[in-house]
């Protein structure tokens, strides 16, 4: 009973030390609360082997910090070069990304204007004409939908072209 | 006293909103700056997390780049040092998963090739103390490598960088809790490691 109790000590002396590092031993160390440092204090007092422990803790981390670590000037200079290059990288990203996004609404506001001018255009040649309103409607539909029609038409031209193409390379 | 540590901290905060405000702008002068000034202390970081002074090099190239390309997320509440080391820690894990699926472990003694990481050599003199803590220094260091990575993470967060508990929970994604058990399980098993190599 009296052990285990001992050994509970030892290991929240132990824990409060390691969170502490080399300033465990100095009554002021700020991540414990004042209770808990004057009870770690006092078991320090009497415990050889946690004040062992604070004493390799303290002389391990000052180890720690002596090992001395650090970058090679080629090492900045090459990522400070990268790091400049990825900024321009995503600056003409960006450029590029606003310039479609404003074309694409000056697309389809043209769209929409030459739409409904399109749609009073064949509105008033179907009533000159005295055609039925669904004839000058689809009339209207194809004309609209004709340049898409044209463009995939020709890319499907082109891909059979150069599937033809390679092909025979390959063949 | 009161009014010293309110000046401090208040030009901390006040530093920290400058970088966010200029990381937000993709400023490159103002990228140069920080890489100027945390290069040591990222590159021993990612050193001691990868224990590979290529990979760590290649790491530290990819943490500025992507410090670059996510600076619209730098949180205001910590400062730009933990963000730094989290955005590190994360592009740790990636490789790691990238090369096999685990967490921080695979990374411990990832050749078994013991010698990876050195202390480079001062280039001072020979005094008997400065060999003496060179040695330790050695020591040390090559005790660490054989600590698991997760502990070699909350010891140099802890103690190199001198960051808090919660900076460090912050960084390495975990709960306080389990970064006091791995500080405190860390120096434990570095104790046993260096009396070990002592006998």
């Amino acid at each position: 009973m009296n052990s285990s109790r001992n050994n509970g000590a030892h290991e929240r002396a132990r824990k409060l030390i390691a969170l502490a590092g080399p300033d465990a031993l100095s009554t002021t160390n700020q991540l414990s609360t004042q209770s808990s440092n004057a009870w770690l204090a006092a078991h320090l007092e009497r415990c050889s082997s946690c004040r062992a422990f604070a004493e390799n803790t303290a002389e391990m981390v000052r180890g720690l910090r002596a090992i001395p670590i650090a970058a090679d000037r080629s090492l900045v200079s090459t990522t400070q070069l990268k790091v400049r290059r990825r900024a321009l990288e995503l600056q003409r990203h960006r450029e590029r990304v606003w310039l479609v996004s404003v074309s694409c609404a000056a697309v389809t506001l043209c769209a929409l204007l030459s739409a409904v001018v399109l749609w009073r255009g064949f509105e008033w040649l179907g009533a000159r004409a005295h055609l039925a309103s669904s004839v000058w409607q689809v009339g209207f539909l194809v004309f609209c939908m004709m340049p898409a029609l044209v463009v995939a038409i020709l890319l499907l031209a082109k891909d059979r072209h150069l599937a033809n193409h390679y092909g025979s390379y390959e063949g | 006293m009161n009014a010293t540590a309110f000046y401090f901290e208040n030009s901390m905060a006040q530093e920290s909103t400058e970088i966010a405000r200029g990381l937000r702008r993709r400023d490159p002068d103002l990228l140069d700056r920080l890489i100027e000034q945390y290069q040591h202390r990222l590159l021993r970081y990612l050193l001691y997390l990868t224990g590979r002074r290529d990979l760590a090099e290649d790491l530290f190239q990819e943490t500025w780049i992507r410090v670059l390309e996510r600076g619209h997320q730098v949180n205001d509440k910590y400062a730009f040092s933990t963000w730094l080391f989290a955005v590190a820690h994360n592009l740790v894990i990636d490789h790691m998963r990238r090369k096999q699926p685990s967490s921080l472990d695979g990374l411990m003694d990832e050749n078994g090739d013991e010698s990876s990481f050195d202390v480079p050599a001062t280039g001072q003199a020979t005094a008997f103390d400065l060999t003496l803590q060179r040695e330790q220094s050695e020591h040390i260091a090559a005790g660490m490598q054989h600590l698991p990575a997760e502990y070699r993470e909350a010891l140099v967060l802890r103690f190199q960088e001198g960051m808090s508990l919660d900076e460090i929970a912050s960084v390495a994604c975990v709960p306080l809790g389990t970064v006091k058990s791995r500080i405190y399980r860390g120096l434990s098993s570095l104790e046993q490691r260096l009396k070990g190599a002592q006998l």
